[in-house]
C-alpha cells in the first residue's frame, strides 16, 4: 500500500476543515456538557442513563458537526465558477480514505455498543420472566443477568396495567392494591410489569423505568430510587381510547418510615376490598377466554 | 417473448380500464359482505368487511382487466402478446391496464401524490389537535384514529414513492432495456395500489382504528370492523411490495444491455435491487401475520391472546421482522438517488463507487436481523438485548458509507447548484441527523427513556421525511423534465427547497427535545408545560405543509401550463436514461444500445459516450 | 454506421432463449418470497409451543388429525408434483406432457379437496389453543396456494392444445414444476411439524 500521502491539492482544505471542526467540537462538547440530561438522577439506573445520553451526545457532536462542515465547505469552495459546464478531477476512490472512515466509524461504534453493555450488565436495566407459577417474594430472574449479590432486601411491586390505569400490588404486604406508587427511597425495588388486557408500557421518567405491561407476562426492571421527590408515570404504548390520558402525576420516593406509614395506612384502607380482590399472582387472566374481534 | 403468428381475435369484449374496476367493485364488495355473512361467526362482521375488500379488490382488477391474461389462457385460446407497450398516445392509458413501464411509473406518480396529499392534511389535522394540552380540540377516540389513518397511509405511500414512479420510468432506460421483464406484474403492483388506499380510507366509516400503523394486538382484535381495513389494504401493499421485487430484480438481472456489465450499472438501480431484495422477503412474513390477525379475528384462534395459548410477541416478532426491513425499503432507493444525483452535478465520478454498493448490500443484509431492537422494553429474554443492540449500531457503518461516497464525490467538485442537488445536500443535513437520532435509541439504557416517545417520532420522521422525500423531491426535479416533458420551474424549486428545509427542521427539531421531556407519543394529551413546544411545533408544520403545496403548484403549473417543452439532457448527463428522446419512445430505443462506458466518467480524458445508440434519431449520444 | 447490437427481438431463439431465463429468474424469486411466508408460520409453531401460554398450546385432549389421512393429502402433493416434473421437463416429448399434465391436474385437485375436506372435519375447535390455531392457519394457508397453482396447471393443460402456448413455450413451462416441487416440499414439513412434532 506504501506510505499515505496527502496530495498538494488537498492539503489547504484539509487544514481549514481540521481547524474548523476542532473548534466546533470544542464549543459544541463543552455546550453538551452543561445540559441536564433526562432522566436525570432519581434514581441509580436513571443516573446511569443520564451519562449514557451525555456521552453520546458528546461523541455525537463531533460527527455531526463534521460531516455538515464538509457539506457546507463543498458547497462554498466546491462550487462552479465558470458559466460553462467544466467536468472536475477524475477522482475515482481513495483505498486509504475509505479504509481509515470505515475503521474509525467501526471503532466508535463498537465504543457504544461496549458502553451500552457494560451499563446494561451492571445497573440491570430490565430483565425479563415468563414464568407461570413463580413464587411470590422470589426475587431475580431465571436468565442470569441478575442482581448483583443475589437475592437482597428487594421491594417487590407489581405494576397492573389495565385500560386505562395503573394499580400496584405490593406482594410483601399481603397483596395490597393501591392506587399511586409509593418506593422507599435506597433500596432496591423489583418491579413486576404485567398487564389485565392488552399492551400497555409503565414509564415512570423520573426514575429511568419503562416496561411494556402485556398481559399473561410477568416483565420485571430493577430499579434503586436515591433521591425523595415526586415522579410522573405515563403510558408508553398505544392502548386505545384514553392512552393520552394514562397518567398518575403522584407517584413519590418518599423514606423508609413514611412509607411503612403510607404502606399501613393503605392496608388499612382497602383491608375490604383486598379480600375480594384476586390474590397476588405473577400475572392474572380475568376473562379466560378473551374473544377476538 | 415469441410472438405467435395468429394472433387470436377472440378476446373478452368489456373495456377494460378503472371505470369498468370501480363498477366491478361495488357488488363485487356486496358480494363478499353477503357471502362472509353466511358462515354464521360470531364475528361482529369482520368475515363479512374482510370478503367484502377482497372480493371488491379482486372485481377491480378485472374490471381493469388483469383477469383477461388468465382466463384468456385456461379458456384455451391463443394468448395476448406479454410485452406490446400501448401505442396509443393518449391520456386514457393511464387508466387502463398498461404493459408499458413508463406510463406504470407516471401512474404511480400521480397516484402516490394524491395519497401523500391526504396523508399531509392528515398530519395537519394531528397537529392541529396538539395546539392544545388535553382533548379538546379532538377528542381521544377520533385523536387516535386519525393518527392511525395518516400513520398508515404515510407507510403505503413511502414503501413505493420512489420504487413506483422512479423505479419503474428508470429502472429499464437506465440498464439499456426495451421493456420490464414481467410488465403484467408490475402493472398489478400499482393496481393494487389504488384499492389498498381507498380501502384504508374506509376505515374511516367504521370509526377508525386504533392501534396505530403498528396494530399490536389484543388491542387489534378488540377494535372494530375498521381494523380489517388496516388488514386488507397492508396486505395488498405486501402483495405490492413482492410483485413490484420479482420484476424489478429479474429486470436488473435479465435485461441488462450487452455491455452494461454489474460495474456499469448506475448505483441508483443498485439502490433499487438493494431494495427489492428487501420487499420481496419481508413482505411475506407481514401477509403471515396478518392472516393470522385475521384468523384471530373472525374464526376465534388465539395466535395472539396469551390466555388461550397465544402470545403477543408472536406478533411482535414478526411485524418487525418485517417491519425493520420495511423502513430499509424506504430510505435504499433514496441513497441510491442521492449517490446517482450528486456525480452528475458534482461533473466528478461517483467517488468509491464499489465502496458505495457494499454499503447498500451491508445495509440490507444488516436489516434482517435488528428487528428486536423495536423490542427492547417489551420483556424479551435479557441476553438478546446486547447482540440487538450491537447490531443496530452496526448498521450505522455502511449508513456511514454511504455519506463517505458522496462526500468523496463533492471533495474538490464543480458544483452545479440545481435544485436537486440542493435537494441533495438538505438530505445529507437531515438523514445526518435521523441516523445519529437512531443511534440514541439503538442504545438500550437511553432507549429506555427514548422508546415510546416523541425522541422515537422525530428519529423517524428525520430519516423518513427528511430523508426520503427529500430525496424525493431531489429525484423530482432532476427526473420529472424526462418524464414529463417539462422543466420544473428551477426559481419555485429554489423558493420550495429552502421554505420545506427551514420549515421541516423547526417542525421535528423540537420534537426531540419535547421526548426527551416525558411526551409520550400518540397522544392528545400531554404535560401543560409542553404547550409552547407543542405550538411552535404546530406553526412550523403549516408552514411545511404550505411548502408541499407549493411543490404541488410547481408540478402543475410545469406540466400542465407551460409550453417550452424540456431538453433531451438538460442536465447534460452521461447517464443512459438522458440519451433517449424526449418524450420516451414506446419502447425506449430503436434497438438494444451497447454500452461501452459507465455513466460517472466525467473529467476522464477521451471518455467514451456511454453507449452505442444505433444511430437512433433525437438520441443526444451519451452527454 | 450504426453497430449491431445483439437485438434480442429480431431473433426468435434468442428471444425465446431469454423468456425461458426470465421466467426461471422469477420463479426462483417468487419461491424465495414463499420460503419467508412460510417460515413466518415455522416460526410461530415452534414459538407459541415453547412458551404455552396458560398452559393452552393445545387444549385438554386435543391432538393431531388422523396421521394417515394427512399422509394422503402430503402423497397426492407429491404425486402432483412428480408428475408434472416428469412430464414438463424439455427432454420428455410432447406425448408425455400431454399426458402427464393432465393427470398431474387431476392429482392436483384431490390434494385440494381432500386437505380441504380434513380442515372441515378438524376434530378440535379453532378456540381450542395455540396448536389449534396454528394448524388450521398453516394447513389453509397451504392449500390456498396449492389450489392457486392448481388452477394455474389447468391453464397449461388447455393451452397444450394446438392454439395453446405451453407446447412452443416449453421451457418455462418446466419452471413451473419446480413451484409444485417447493408445494410439495413444505407439505413435508408442514406434515412433520403439525403431525409428529405437534
Amino acid at each position: 500500500m506504501g506510505v499515505f500521502r496527502i496530495e498538494e491539492a488537498d492539503r489547504p482544505h484539509l487544514l481549514r476543515l481540521l481547524i474548523i471542526w476542532v473548534v466546533l467540537s470544542i464549543v459544541g462538547i463543552l455546550a453538551a456538557l452543561q445540559i441536564h440530561y433526562p432522566p436525570y438522577d432519581q434514581s441509580v439506573q436513571g443516573q446511569d442513563q443520564s451519562r449514557t445520553l451525555a456521552l453520546l451526545t458528546i461523541l455525537a457532536l463531533p460527527v455531526f458537526i463534521g460531516v455538515v462542515i464538509m457539506v457546507l465547505y463543498s458547497a462554498i469552495y466546491f462550487r462552479r465558477t465558470t458559466t460553462e459546464l467544466i467536468d472536475g478531477p477524475p477522482m475515482l476512490g481513495n483505498t486509504p480514505v475509505q479504509i481509515a472512515w470505515i475503521a474509525i466509524s467501526a471503532a466508535l461504534v463498537l465504543f457504544l455498543a461496549v458502553v451500552g453493555i457494560v451499563t446494561l450488565a451492571s445497573s440491570n436495566v430490565a430483565q425479563a420472566v415468563n414464568a407461570p407459577g413463580r413464587a411470590i417474594g422470589q426475587s431475580g430472574g431465571q436468565t442470569g443477568s441478575g442482581t448483583a449479590g443475589g437475592a437482597g432486601p428487594e421491594l417487590q411491586v407489581q405494576v397492573v396495567a389495565q385500560q386505562w390505569y395503573f394499580t400496584y400490588r405490593y406482594a410483601d404486604y399481603g397483596g395490597v392494591e393501591t392506587t399511586h406508587l409509593y418506593l422507599p427511597v435506597d433500596r432496591p425495588v423489583e418491579l413486576h410489569v404485567t398487564s389485565l388486557d392488552i399492551i400497555h408500557s409503565f414509564w415512570a421518567y423520573q426514575l429511568g423505568v419503562k416496561a411494556d405491561a402485556n398481559p399473561g407476562v410477568d416483565n420485571i426492571f430493577h430499579v434503586t430510587p436515591q433521591k425523595t421527590g415526586s415522579f410522573q408515570v405515563r403510558c408508553a404504548e398505544l392502548c386505545g381510547l384514553w392512552h393520552g390520558h394514562m397518567a398518575d402525576s403522584e407517584g413519590q420516593v418518599v423514606s423508609q418510615s413514611e412509607f411503612d406509614t403510607w404502606i399501613a395506612q393503605q392496608q388499612k384502607d382497602y383491608e375490604v376490598i383486598s379480600k375480594a380482590v384476586p390474590s397476588y399472582a405473577p400475572f392474572y387472566f380475568p376473562e379466560p377466554l378473551l374473544k377476538a374481534g | 417473448m415469441v410472438v405467435p403468428e395468429h394472433v387470436s381475435e377472440r378476446r373478452l369484449s368489456i373495456p377494460n380500464n378503472a371505470i369498468t374496476g370501480i363498477l366491478l367493485a361495488i357488488p363485487g364488495y356486496f358480494a363478499g359482505v353477503w357471502l362472509g355473512t353466511l358462515f354464521g361467526l360470531n364475528d361482529d362482521q369482520n368475515t363479512g368487511v374482510i370478503l367484502g375488500y377482497v372480493f371488491a379488490t379482486v372485481a377491480f382488477l378485472a374490471g381493469v382487466g388483469f383477469l383477461n391474461y388468465p382466463l384468456e389462457r385456461l379458456f384455451g385460446w391463443r394468448v395476448s402478446p406479454l410485452t406490446d407497450p400501448d401505442e396509443n398516445r393518449g391520456v386514457g392509458r393511464f387508466f387502463r391496464l398498461s404493459l408499458d413501464h413508463k406510463v406504470i411509473g407516471l401512474q404511480y406518480l400521480v397516484t402516490i401524490l394524491i395519497m401523500l396529499l391526504f396523508g399531509g392534511i392528515g398530519a395537519m389535522m394531528i397537529r392541529t389537535s396538539l395546539l392544545v394540552p388535553d382533548s379538546s380540540i379532538t377528542p381521544s377516540g377520533n385523536y387516535i384514529s386519525l393518527i392511525g389513518l395518516h400513520s398508515v397511509m404515510m407507510i403505503f405511500i413511502t414503501s413505493a414513492v420512489i420504487v413506483g414512479p422512479f423505479g419503474n420510468y428508470l429502472v429499464p432506460l437506465m440498464i439499456g432495456a426495451r421493456r420490464m421483464a414481467f410488465p403484467r406484474l408490475e402493472a398489478l403492483s400499482f393496481w393494487v395500489v389504488p384499492p389498498a388506499a381507498v380501502i384504508l380510507a374506509a376505515a374511516t366509516f367504521w370509526g377508525g382504528f386504533p392501534t396505530g400503523w403498528t396494530g399490536y394486538p389484543p388491542l387489534s382484535e378488540q377494535a372494530s370492523q375498521a381494523m380489517d381495513s388496516y388488514i386488507v389494504g397492508f396486505a395488498l401493499i405486501a402483495v405490492a411490495l413482492v410483485t413490484s421485487a420479482i420484476n424489478m430484480l429479474a429486470t436488473i438481472i435479465g435485461l441488462r444491455a450487452p455491455g452494461m456489465t454489474w460495474t456499469r450499472l448506475p448505483i441508483f438501480v443498485w439502490g433499487i435491487f438493494t431494495t427489492s431484495i428487501l420487499g420481496l422477503l419481508a413482505a411475506p412474513v407481514l401477509a403471515a401475520a396478518l392472516f393470522m390477525l385475521t384468523l384471530d379475528r373472525t374464526t376465534q384462534t388465539s395466535f395472539f391472546l396469551a390466555s388461550n395459548g397465544g402470545s403477543n410477541y408472536l406478533w411482535e416478532n414478526l411485524f418487525w421482522f418485517f417491519g425493520h426491513p420495511e423502513v430499509y425499503i424506504f430510505i435504499l432507493p433514496a441513497f441510491g438517488i442521492i449517490m446517482e444525483i450528486v456525480p452528475h452535478f458534482a461533473r466528478k465520478p461517483l467517488w468509491g463507487y464499489r465502496t458505495g454498493v457494499v454499503g447498500l448490500f451491508g445495509v440490507m443484509l444488516l436489516s434482517f436481523f435488528v428487528w428486536q431492537h423495536h423490542l427492547f422494553v417489551s420483556g424479551i429474554a435479557p441476553v438478546l438485548r446486547p447482540f440487538y443492540m450491537l447490531s443496530t449500531e452496526l448498521i450505522s457503518i455502511p449508513t456511514g458509507i454511504i455519506f463517505l461516497v458522496t462526500l468523496g464525490t463533492l471533495w474538490r467538485a464543480r458544483v452545479w447548484f440545481t435544485v436537486p442537488m440542493l435537494f441533495c445536500m438538505g438530505f445529507l443535513f437531515n438523514f445526518l441527523i435521523g441516523g445519529v437520532s437512531g443511534v440514541y435509541l439503538s442504545d438500550v439504557p437511553t432507549d429506555v427513556t427514548l422508546h415510546g416517545s416523541y425522541f422515537s417520532m422525530a428519529h423517524f420522521h428525520y430519516t423518513i421525511m427528511g430523508g426520503e422525500i427529500f430525496a424525493l423531491m431531489a429525484a423530482a426535479y432532476y427526473w420529472l423534465p424526462k418524464m414529463t416533458g417539462k422543466m420544473l420551474s428551477p426559481t419555485i424549486g429554489r423558493i420550495h427547497f429552502w421554505w420545506m428545509f427551514i420549515a421541516f427542521n423547526s417542525t421535528f427539531f423540537p420534537l426531540f427535545i419535547v421526548g426527551l421531556l416525558n411526551m409520550p407519543r400518540r397522544v392528545s394529551s400531554y404535560d401543560p408545560a409542553l404547550v409552547g413546544l407543542n405550538r411552535w411545533v404546530t406553526v412550523s408544520a403549516y408552514f411545511l405543509f404550505g411548502s408541499m403545496v407549493l411543490f404541488a403548484a410547481n408540478l402543475i403549473y410545469s406540466w400542465f401550463f407551460v409550453a417550452r417543452p424540456a431538453l433531451a439532457n438538460p442536465w447534460h448527463a452521461r447517464s443512459l436514461e438522458w440519451q433517449v428522446p424526449t418524450p420516451v419512445p414506446a419502447r425506449n430505443f430503436e434497438r438494444v444500445p451497447l454500452v461501452v462506458a459507465g455513466p460517472y466518467d466525467y473529467g476522464i480524458p477521451n471518455a467514451r459516450p456511454v453507449a452505442d445508440l444505433g444511430g437512433m434519431v433525437g438520441a443526444t449520444g451519451g452527454g | 454506421m450504426a453497430v449491431r447490437t445483439r437485438a434480442y427481438e429480431a431473433d426468435a431463439a434468442a428471444e425465446a432463449a431469454l423468456d425461458t431465463r426470465l421466467v426461471g429468474i422469477g420463479t426462483w424469486l417468487a419461491l424465495a418470497a414463499d420460503i419467508f411466508f412460510f417460515a413466518a408460520w415455522w416460526f410461530a409453531f415452534f414459538y407459541l409451543r415453547a412458551l404455552n401460554n396458560n398452559q393452552a398450546w393445545k387444549a385438554q385432549g386435543v391432538g393431531p388429525p388422523s396421521k394417515g389421512y394427512g399422509a394422503v393429502v402430503l402423497v397426492l402433493a407429491l404425486a402432483t408434483a412428480v408428475a408434472y416434473f416428469l412430464g414438463s421437463r424439455p427432454a420428455s416429448g410432447t406425448f408425455l406432457f400431454r399426458l402427464l399434465t393432465p393427470v398431474a391436474l387431476v392429482l392436483g385437485l384431490a390434494t385440494c379437496l381432500f386437505q380441504g375436506y380434513e380442515l372441515w372435519h378438524l376434530g378440535f375447535g379453532l378456540t381450542d389453543g395455540g396448536y389449534p390455531s396454528v394448524f388450521a392457519g398453516l394447513s389453509s394457508a397451504w392449500v390456498i396456494q396449492f389450489g392457486l397453482a392448481t388452477a394455474w396447471l389447468a391453464s397449461i393443460v388447455t393451452q397444450a392444445g394446438p392454439a395453446g402456448d405451453t407446447i412452443a413455450r416449453r421451457r418455462p413451462a418446466s419452471s413451473f414444476a419446480w413451484i409444485l416441487l417447493f408445494l410439495a416440499a413444505t407439505g413435508i414439513v408442514n406434515y412433520f411439524l403439525l403431525y409428529f412434532v405437534a
